[in-house]
């Protein structure tokens, strides 16, 4: 399929940047629930040990990036490139979870809203806090795998 | 507090849009739990407006997070996109001052 140079380039662009936030989310995940798995209650003060507020940061950022890229900016430009109609955030969800892209919409909306639960000065109940955090932990390898499935869509159809 | 049964009093929400919320919190967190509406949809004069909601249940709740936010997705679904919020009151989930705030003026749907 040709596309014009300056479309291509952006959807290049946009794989190169969501697997790199892939592999920073990745290292990230890694850190924060290792540290998490060592001192289960950690969680559960007021104050939380600096190390840890900071890897939750990271995580909660990397997460979000990682998300949008993929959600708000990758897919719709590959449903653009590809001819597809490309509408509001959910339709461009169910139109990628019909084409075998990601697993489900509706977990993807979820898992956009869980973001907000896992700000650990806001969210002072620290239960919400630690389920908000490990429902996106078990939601990492979902936005790894999109990502790769993204970049090789991108790749069969544009080189 | 005023109680509505799959009816419009108090509130701009339709039937439909009313028995799709309770269908989908039952279908989350169990058909005991009940369903609160606050906000600004429980005011006549006012127009759209996000949809806020507390959901009270009267056992412990093991993913709070998760089934505020899946129960919101739902919802928002069923009402072309409309924004969503829910918290929940349970016995395992800390006191909030909007869990009363919400008792008092909202509308029990």
């Amino acid at each position: 399929m040709t596309l014009p140079d300056s479309v291509s380039t952006r959807l290049k662009f946009l794989c190169r940047v969501a697997e790199k936030e892939a592999r920073h989310l990745l290292q990230t995940d890694e850190r924060l629930f290792a540290q998490l798995q060592q001192s289960p209650t950690a969680l559960a003060t007021d104050e939380i040990e600096p190390l840890l507020a900071e890897r939750m940061d990271a995580f909660v950022g990397r997460f979000g990036r990682l998300q949008d890229t993929l959600g708000d900016k990758l897919l719709p430009t590959l449903l653009d490139a590809l001819g597809e109609p490309r509408g509001p955030a959910i339709d461009n969800l169910d139109r990628a979870e019909k084409f075998g892209w990601i697993d489900s919409a509706d977990a993807w909306m979820a898992a956009r809203r869980l973001r907000n639960l896992m700000v650990h000065e806001y969210i002072e109940d620290r239960q919400i806090l630690s389920d908000a955090l490990y429902t996106g932990h078990a939601f990492v390898p979902v936005l790894v795998a999109a990502s790769a499935r993204l970049a090789a869509v991108t790749r069969s159809h544009f080189g | 507090m005023v109680e509505a049964s799959c009816q419009n009093s108090g509130m701009r929400l339709t039937e439909d849009q009313i028995c799709l919320i309770r269908n989908v919190v039952h279908g989350v967190l169990g058909v005991r739990a009940r369903v609160t509406l606050f906000g600004s949809r429980v005011d006549d004069t006012a127009r759209g407006g996000d949809i806020d909601l507390l959901v009270e249940i009267d056992h412990p709740v093991d993913h709070p997070a998760l089934s505020s936010a899946q129960i919101a997705v739902r919802i928002s679904r069923g009402m072309h996109g409309r924004r969503v919020d829910v918290i929940i009151d349970a016995p395992n989930l800390k006191r909030q001052a909007i869990f009363q705030i919400a008792r008092e003026n909202g509308v029990l749907l």
